[in-house]
């Protein structure tokens, strides 16, 4: 009985998607229009897309794009949100910012930015930077307000300066939070990668995705937003894997998986 | 108010009548709106090794294991790694949570994690513990346990030790002198010497008539430093 419910529980993602692309298959297949390909029809172009040289070269600049608009962001976002969360002033000077710049779409700077920057590689990865470093800002700076003042406290008295706290007690006690700004941030970063890619058409995922739509090859289409979609999971399960590794000692023991990791 | 050294003192007061204030003030945490507090005559600048503190909340470091808790400060005085470890895993002992060296905190119980509070803070050798109703968050059960053990550890090496505690029995059943405040604004009322012998057990103590004077004559004084709060 136990082992049947862990059976299931454990085959529940895979059956969701299967379900999904039953639907799908069924629904295409109801309005039979060129438009709509079936479920297969589009499962059944994913190869000849991953086996042609240039389609992968587009979607592994992508992935590069990604990978250092997403780098950089953390990078600089993670020590700014601690310190906001530490200090009444910078706080007090950056809120505001983020607060006005959190609602606005990033993908919509990108035609001021293609003016400064052309539409090359330097345009779609601040496009990128914009998106992911917001999420990782606000989670950072709440992490690190909510450490608790005894802990800090007991650093001190340990003998540890104020710039010595904030690496070594600051940083690993908002962790967890920064770490789900973080996933939040890499979702992000795809998206704003498909979007900067589908407004400075050049290369990448997103072009060959509005290439194919101009083009009328709907199979293509479908399996491009199938193959985005993969990327996005495989992503974010890799980095649910390390996440949880990562912030194993504040985790509740819980059963329900939060990925498909 | 003067501390002298090796002595068990505690700081018992209604609430809010700044007793914890004034051990963050000793640890350097907090800066007095007035006055100075000095150790070994001098003024007290920030926190320091030399005074550790223990608090109700335990504060302990979460991404850390009991054995990584208690070597942290070791290691921040620059005490050599196998050294430290071996240090701390004898406090581990000495608290009584042998077997727990790899436990992390959310593992622990109130009571253990208190224990780890303790032992992490004895292991930097400070020359004043200051313990802030560190019991405070506890069972009846595993206070009475933790006041036990807590007793026998100091009995050892007599720190001195700072001790903020709103229960009567705890201050006097563990305490050379115990300091009683008053209501906002919170001065000192008394300073009571506990004259009881030591090495101190507590089923001796609670029958022992003097024991429970100084407990009435204490209980007394704080009703009439409370007594404001009745008044409309």
């Amino acid at each position: 009985m136990i082992l049947l419910r862990s059976l299931v529980s454990r085959s529940a993602p895979v059956l969701a998607c299967l379900g999904l692309l039953a639907i799908w298959q069924v629904a295409a297949l109801i309005l039979n229009t060129d438009s709509f390909p079936t479920a297969i029809e589009a499962i059944r172009a994913i190869p000849s897309i991953l086996g042609d040289k240039e389609s992968l070269i587009n979607i592994l600049a992508s992935l590069r794009r990604m990978a250092i608009g997403f780098s950089l962001a953390v990078i600089v976002s993670i020590p700014l949100g601690l310190m906001m969360g530490r200090s009444r002033v910078v706080a007090a000077f950056f809120n505001p910012l983020l607060m006005v710049t959190y609602p606005v779409p990033k993908a919509a700077l990108m035609p001021i930015i293609m003016l400064w920057l052309g539409v090359g590689d330097i345009a779609k990865m601040l496009v990128i930077f914009l998106g992911v470093s917001l999420p990782v800002i606000y989670h950072s700076f709440q992490g690190a307000k909510a450490v608790e003042e005894k802990m800090l406290w007991s650093g001190a008295a340990m003998g540890l300066s104020t710039a010595q706290r904030m690496i070594r007690i600051v940083l690993p006690a908002a962790l967890p939070e920064i770490l789900t700004g973080c996933r939040t941030g890499l979702v992000l970063a795809l998206i704003t990668m498909v979007t900067s890619e589908m407004i400075a058409r050049q290369s990448g995922a997103g072009n060959i995705l509005f290439n194919s739509l101009d083009m009328g090859q709907y199979d293509t289409v479908y399996a491009m937003i199938i193959i985005i979609g993969a990327m996005g999971i495989g992503v974010d399960a890799a980095f649910e894997k390390l996440r949880s590794r990562l912030v194993k000692w504040s985790e509740p023991g819980f059963d329900i998986p939060l990925s498909f990791a | 108010m003067t501390i002298e050294d090796g002595a068990f003192v505690s700081i018992l007061g209604p609430s809010g009548c700044g007793k914890s204030t004034l051990l963050y003030i000793v640890g350097g945490f907090v800066n007095p709106t007035e006055g100075v507090a000095k150790m070994k005559g001098k003024a007290i600048a920030g926190p320091g090794p030399d005074r550790g503190p223990v608090f109700q909340e335990f504060a302990l470091f979460p991404w850390k294991s009991v054995l990584g808790n208690v070597m942290y400060g070791p290691r921040q005085q620059g005490v050599k790694h196998v050294e430290a470890e071996a240090q701390s895993r004898r406090l581990i002992e000495m608290v009584g949570l042998k077997g727990f060296e790899n436990f992390f905190p959310k593992e622990l119980s109130g009571g253990m994690k208190q224990r780890v509070a303790l032992a992490r803070t004895l292991a930097y050798h400070p020359a004043v513990l200051l313990m802030d109703e560190p019991f405070g968050a506890l069972d009846a059960h595993t206070r009475t346990r933790l006041q036990n053990d807590l007793l026998n550890i100091w009995e050892r090496d007599r720190k001195t030790v700072l001790f903020v505690t709103h229960s009567v029995d705890e201050a006097v059943f563990l305490s050379d002198k115990v300091v009683v405040m008053t209501r906002s604004p919170g001065r000192i009322k008394q300073v009571v010497d506990i004259d009881l012998p030591r090495p101190r057990r507590r089923a001796e103590l609670l029958l022992d008539p003097r024991y429970q004077k100084y407990v009435v004559d204490i209980e007394r004084m704080i009703d009439d430093t409370s007594e404001g709060e009745l008044r409309p």
